[in-house]
């Protein structure tokens, strides 16, 4: 075991380092922090997902202030999906309290590893496109006020976009909610899914208010880890520092790497991980 | 000032405080080398026994005065918490003054999930 000081000190570089991953992947700290927290520094599951859903408001939060300035994020869309990702959240957490009261944390481990190996198909099939394909408005379109313009710097134009089928977003987002509270993520990848893919948005909406969804989902979920004692006050503390640091490095990296092989390294890492988590679930070494 | 800008520095200035005080709880508990009766080690250890089912959010404010390090660091770690409530609250502000009535409700509901799991659903757990 590692004395305090050393401890503290390799959480906060860890969790930096998933900042920084998470950053230029667009997937969060907390899917590369929870797993090299378990498989690696013997930290009992519960405590890694808890200071992991910590420091994802902590990016959340961060980031958003910076995003709200873009006026890109849609706080329409994004408020309506909170509705069913901090549903999806309280039972996602009330679910893991009762898993691990049971002692069945294996389940957690094989299902983070499906939803890690899961991110793998995403990161490689990463929309080429920058704006959807046009649609026709459905009754949710107007209902629900499903659109908005941005300025795009990339495309130096000014976008117009719309939005449909809120309902099937609001299924994939308590979807999502609860992924966030029974693995102490963000589940950031299901959410952009859900208004990328479900509701048409452009990526870039897609993204920014996928992350500022992140802070509220994980808050809900932080109060039930709180009450059922899974956040363990200096992991947690190492964790959301690190995370910070981390997440600021990462921005500013990222406006320099685009590069293809970054991003099959970035998936190799995310199959090693996903791997290693299921096996350990199903009682195998690591 | 944009409401927008208000919402973006209410984010920011909550991030910086909380990691602030966190910060200030780390120095403290590695100068005092123990913090509310439990030694640096028993705290620091992966398998800790010290977490968060033993502080309760209303009593640590009690432990301030002291130089208790980990009330410091919980005390961060709800304002971290809190941000993201209190950008929900001004959002329903921010709908109510753009007189938007259905999304002023929509955002009162998920202000009312976040209060449930903060609030409520202790006191029905009985934890």
């Amino acid at each position: 075991m590692l004395p305090p000081l050393e401890f503290f000190i390799a959480i906060v570089l860890i969790s930096a380092l998933s900042g920084i991953l998470g950053a230029l992947t667009g997937l969060g700290g907390a899917t590369f922090l929870v797993p090299i927290y378990t498989l690696y520094l013997g930290i009992p599951i519960v405590y890694a997902s808890g200071a992991s859903l910590i420091s994802t408001i902590a990016t959340s939060s961060g980031a958003a202030s910076a995003y709200i300035k873009d006026r890109i994020t849609n706080v329409r869309i994004g408020m309506g999906l909170e509705i069913a990702t901090t549903s999806g959240s309280i039972v996602g957490a009330l679910t893991v309290a009762y898993i691990y009261s049971h002692h069945l944390q294996f389940i957690v481990y094989i299902v983070f590893g499906i939803v890690l190996l899961s991110q793998v198909y995403v990161q490689l099939t990463k929309s080429k496109f920058e704006l959807p394909r046009p649609v026709k408005p459905d009754w949710t379109t107007k209902v629900f006020q499903l659109y908005g313009k941005y300025y795009d710097a990339a495309l130096n134009q000014e976008v117009e976009y719309l939005g449909i089928r809120w309902w099937l977003g609001e299924i994939i987002m308590f979807f999502a909610g609860f992924i966030s509270g029974l693995l102490g993520i963000g589940s950031g990848a299901l959410k952009v899914l859900g208004m990328d893919w479900a509701m048409n948005l452009p990526m870039k909406v897609s993204t920014t208010t996928s992350n500022f969804m992140i802070g509220v989902t994980a808050a809900t979920g932080s109060s039930i880890y709180w009450l059922f004692g899974y956040i363990q006050p200096f992991l947690a503390a190492g964790t959301a520092i690190g995370v910070l640091v981390g997440a600021f490095i990462g921005t500013k990296i990222l406006v320099r790497v685009t590069n293809r092989t970054i991003r099959y390294i970035f998936t190799a890492i995310l199959v090693f991980l996903g791997i290693q988590m299921i096996l350990r679930g199903l009682g195998y070494g690591f | 000032m944009d409401f927008n800008d208000v919402i973006g520095y209410t984010l920011r200035i909550g991030v910086i405080i909380s990691a602030t005080i966190i910060i200030i709880g780390v120095i403290m508990l590695f100068i005092f080398n123990s913090s509310n009766n439990f030694t640096l080690n028993q705290i620091a250890a992966p398998n800790s026994i010290v977490n968060s089912s033993i502080f309760k959010p209303n009593e640590i404010f009690s432990g301030l005065p002291k130089p208790y390090a980990l009330d410091y660091i919980y005390l961060g770690l709800m304002i971290l918490i809190a941000t993201p409530v209190a950008r929900v609250l001004l959002g329903i502000i921010q709908f109510a003054r753009e007189k938007n009535k259905l999304y002023t409700i929509i955002t009162a509901i998920v202000f009312f999930n976040l209060m449930f799991a903060i609030f409520l659903l202790p006191l029905i757990i009985g934890k």
